[in-house]
């Protein structure tokens, strides 16, 4: 801090998150304007469209980074407004499926859906779809052709998967996936704050004793990569 | 794909309107509201607009945004319209914003919309939602038609039914049941459907209700310890702090409710209710500075909204005398029948502006102002709350006019005769007038009086003569509106003449609306409860 600015100094971070929010709202109107456009008849065989089409991904990550660090900012901050509804799985699940269509429409991936009937389970809306909305559209660039994003009860957890059939996560990525669990400090490379993001998520989602998690792991239906968040 | 196909007759015959301030959102939403087969779409730009409309027309469908740059924001415009009952029950109130915020989620239930998109708004996300509290809101007509009928018993029984029909909206449900249960003074049965949830799973409403259970049946302890779980699993779990502040009053940890209301208020800044709870709590404490603060926060977060309150100016006045700045004081007073429509909070502050005058040493105006209020109160004193009643006594024998100053601590007295709290701030208005003894006798010979009628009641219902009982009570109520023990002799009573002479309409409401009002002015009394059962209980 300088010297000359003694009097009430505004607070950095409380500067850089108004900051991010106004970032964010420019991105969001950049991205709903992009996700129109690129699917319209018209535009959609142009050839720049072609060459656009990686772009949206791009603008979706930082939009999705910057809503990522205004949420962390207010967790941090203890003014996160954590909200515990029961949800229908099948309306949530269909909302995420809509929010990236023309993502994977552009991307030319195809996404699988495994939606169980009948499931309903208490989490924070806005929190776990950011979390799935970073995975998926983090493995529309590492995935081949194919995404599947699946839920289900298992050992009376809910669990999210969302699986690719690319070449599966490097075993430096798989050990980041455990330490994010536990706390530890991890790489500041380009996922570390999309996995930061996700593990505070599942932590703040606690059930008699037991606490959220996610999980890095190869496999899955197709063979490739798997992010898998974990609620109790 | 799953696509919301279906429904376009679920738009096409609505009226919708569209409140936002950006001229490309709300072209933006209209666009999207045709798409779904919407016709009929009205659109404002601001909070004064939308309310006109609101005003003038029923929506069934309201989008808000809820930054709507200066004037009224989102938020307020949706209390003004339920306030003022502009939107119907089945109005699908849906929030647009450009991030969560702590009000819109976690505000007042009575306040909260019934949805909300943060954007950017996807299309079809859009319409699936709307689609889902359109249906919900059908699905609860019924109950909240009983609701608004004030018949809770059956609200109550229509969500068990629906509980049993698996309708899909079980966690709702059992938030509304849980509710009733709850402001109909039900508290047995509210804790055991609250302990059954919380077996199933950790809910912070479920357990913040478990503590209201324990709050308002005065286990204190319990209620503490639970709303310190609650707020400290979920740090900006709003309605927790709202609790444990209340909590911490009832035990005299006036200091301690205080951090936890300035908690609170900087979770919602906007909150007008929760800025006057600081003030009033930081005043009681004697912490002025705090109080003048939250006090002149609350008057201008009040501005636009409908939520304002009149004890923001009324403290914010005494606190300004209290610290000599009389002429702020008297000009603040001056401002509050410009604010608020309603003869008691004039009344209130004509009360108050005496005290001001007094206190100043203008005993030519604290006398003028004083036989203004003898005689506005002369036919008042029985609609005002007690501690004004109490407030413009003491103005009155301060002035000299004690004989028109007992007259009105009589009617506390009567009004009040099982209150130690009140009957002690009476006996010490009655000894600045150096009339300690009188008083005394007058609160006794009240008390008697009181409690006889009661007892020649209880003595003619024990003898049969239910009718007589019915009649003697009711009048009883007449003179002794606020009288809690003759309200709930005189339910009682009128329960007993049903159960011999069959259920009466009008005397089921009247026994209603007698335990509403005990548990306005004591949400504590258990009987209330019971009285409800045995209502039930009687064959229609």
């Amino acid at each position: 801090m300088e010297t000359s600015d003694q009097q009430q100094p505004p607070e950095l971070t409380a500067f850089l998150a108004s900051a991010i929010h106004d970032m964010k709202n420019s991105i969001s109107m950049l991205v709903n304007f992009m996700e129109e456009k690129l699917v319209e008849p018209e535009v959609k065989d142009h050839p720049i469209c072609k060459q656009m089409a990686p772009m949206l991904y791009e603008v979706k990550r930082v939009n999705s980074n910057l809503i990522q660090l205004l949420t962390l900012y207010k967790v941090d901050k203890k003014f996160y407004p954590f909200d515990l509804t029961e949800n229908s799985l099948e309306e949530f699940m269909t909302e995420i499926e809509q929010q990236n269509r023309a993502l994977m429409d552009t991307q030319g991936v195809q996404l699988e859906m495994d939606i169980p009937d009948d499931l309903y389970w208490y989490f924070d809306r806005e929190l776990v779809s950011g979390v799935l909305n970073h995975a998926l559209n983090n493995a529309t660039r590492y995935t081949q052709d194919k995404l599947r994003l699946a839920a289900a009860e298992v050992d009376g957890q809910l669990e999210f998967r969302v699986e690719d059939n690319g070449r599966g996560y490097p075993p430096g990525m798989l050990e980041e996936g455990i330490k994010v669990n536990r706390g530890v400090s991890f790489n500041t490379g380009s996922t570390g704050l999309g996995l930061y993001f996700s593990s505070i998520v599942a932590k703040m989602h606690k059930n008699q004793g037991r606490t959220g998690d996610i999980l890095l792991e190869n496999g899955g239906k197709f063979g490739g990569g798997c992010f898998v968040l974990r609620l109790p | 794909m799953a696509i919301v196909t279906e429904g376009h007759e679920v738009f096409s015959g609505r009226r919708f309107l569209i409140i936002d301030d950006f001229p490309g959102m709300r072209t933006m939403l209209r666009e999207m509201l045709k798409s779904f087969g919407a016709r009929e779409i009205d659109m404002a730009s601001n909070g004064g607009e939308a309310i006109a409309l609101l005003d003038k027309g029923r929506y069934d469908v309201v989008l808000c945004d809820y930054n709507l740059g200066a004037g009224k924001n989102g938020q307020q415009v949706l209390e003004e319209a339920k306030f003022r009952n502009l939107i119907g029950l089945t109005t699908a109130w849906m929030m647009v914003s450009a991030e969560k915020t702590t009000e819109m989620v976690m505000g007042a239930a009575e306040y909260t919309p019934d949805d909300y998109i943060v954007k950017p708004v996807n299309e079809a996300t859009m319409k699936s939602r709307l689609v889902k509290i359109l249906t919900r809101k059908e699905a609860f007509h019924e109950i909240e038609k009983a609701v608004r009928a004030k018949d809770f018993n059956r609200a109550i029984s229509l969500c068990d039914e629906q509980l049993a029909n698996r309708s899909g909206y079980a966690s709702d449900l059992l938030r509304m049941k849980s509710s009733l249960l709850l402001s109909t003074g039900q508290y047995d049965k509210a804790k055991k459907l609250f302990e059954q949830i919380l077996a199933q799973r950790d809910v912070p409403w479920a357990k913040t209700g478990l503590a209201k259970v324990y709050h308002l049946t005065k286990d204190y302890d319990m209620a503490r310890q639970l709303l310190n779980a609650v707020v400290e699993e979920n740090r900006a779990y709003l309605e927790g702090y709202d609790w444990l502040a209340k909590t911490l009053e009832e035990v005299g940890e006036l200091g301690e409710a205080q951090r936890v209301l300035v908690r609170s208020a900087e979770l919602s800044p906007n909150s007008v209710t929760r800025q006057k709870s600081l003030g009033e709590i930081a005043h009681r404490r004697g912490d002025l500075d705090t109080a003048e603060k939250a006090f002149r926060k609350t008057i201008t977060l009040g501005e636009n909204s409908v939520l304002k309150t009149p004890v923001a100016y009324i403290g914010l006045a005494k606190i300004c005398s209290d610290k000599d700045n009389h002429a702020e004081a008297l000009k603040v007073l001056g401002d509050v029948h410009k604010h608020f429509d309603s003869a008691e909070t004039t009344l209130h502050a004509k009360v108050v502006e005496g005290h001001v005058y007094r206190k100043a040493g203008d005993l030519v105006n604290a006398r003028k102002v004083a036989a203004e209020v003898a005689t506005a109160m002369s036919d008042a004193a029985t609609r005002m709350p007690a501690g004004v009643t109490v407030e413009a006594a003491e103005l009155i024998m301060e002035t000299g006019d004690k004989e028109t100053a007992s007259k009105l601590l009589k009617v506390v007295v009567q009004n009040n005769h099982e209150s130690e709290k009140l009957l002690g701030q009476v006996k010490e208005v009655f000894a600045k007038g150096n009339l300690q003894e009188e008083g005394l006798k007058l609160v006794e010979a009240s008390r008697r009086e009181v409690a006889e009628t009661n007892n020649q009641g209880v003595q003619l219902a024990r003898d049969g003569k239910l009718e007589e009982a019915v009649e003697l009570l009711r009048n009883a109520k007449t003179m002794l509106p606020n009288n809690k023990r003759i309200l709930l002799n005189l339910a009682y009573v009128m329960i007993l003449f049903m159960k011999t002479h069959g259920k009466e309409n009008g005397m089921v409401r009247e026994v209603r609306e007698s335990i509403d009002r005990v548990l306005k002015l004591d949400p504590s009394e258990k009987m209330c409860g019971q009285f409800q059962d045995m209502l039930d209980a009687i064959p229609d």
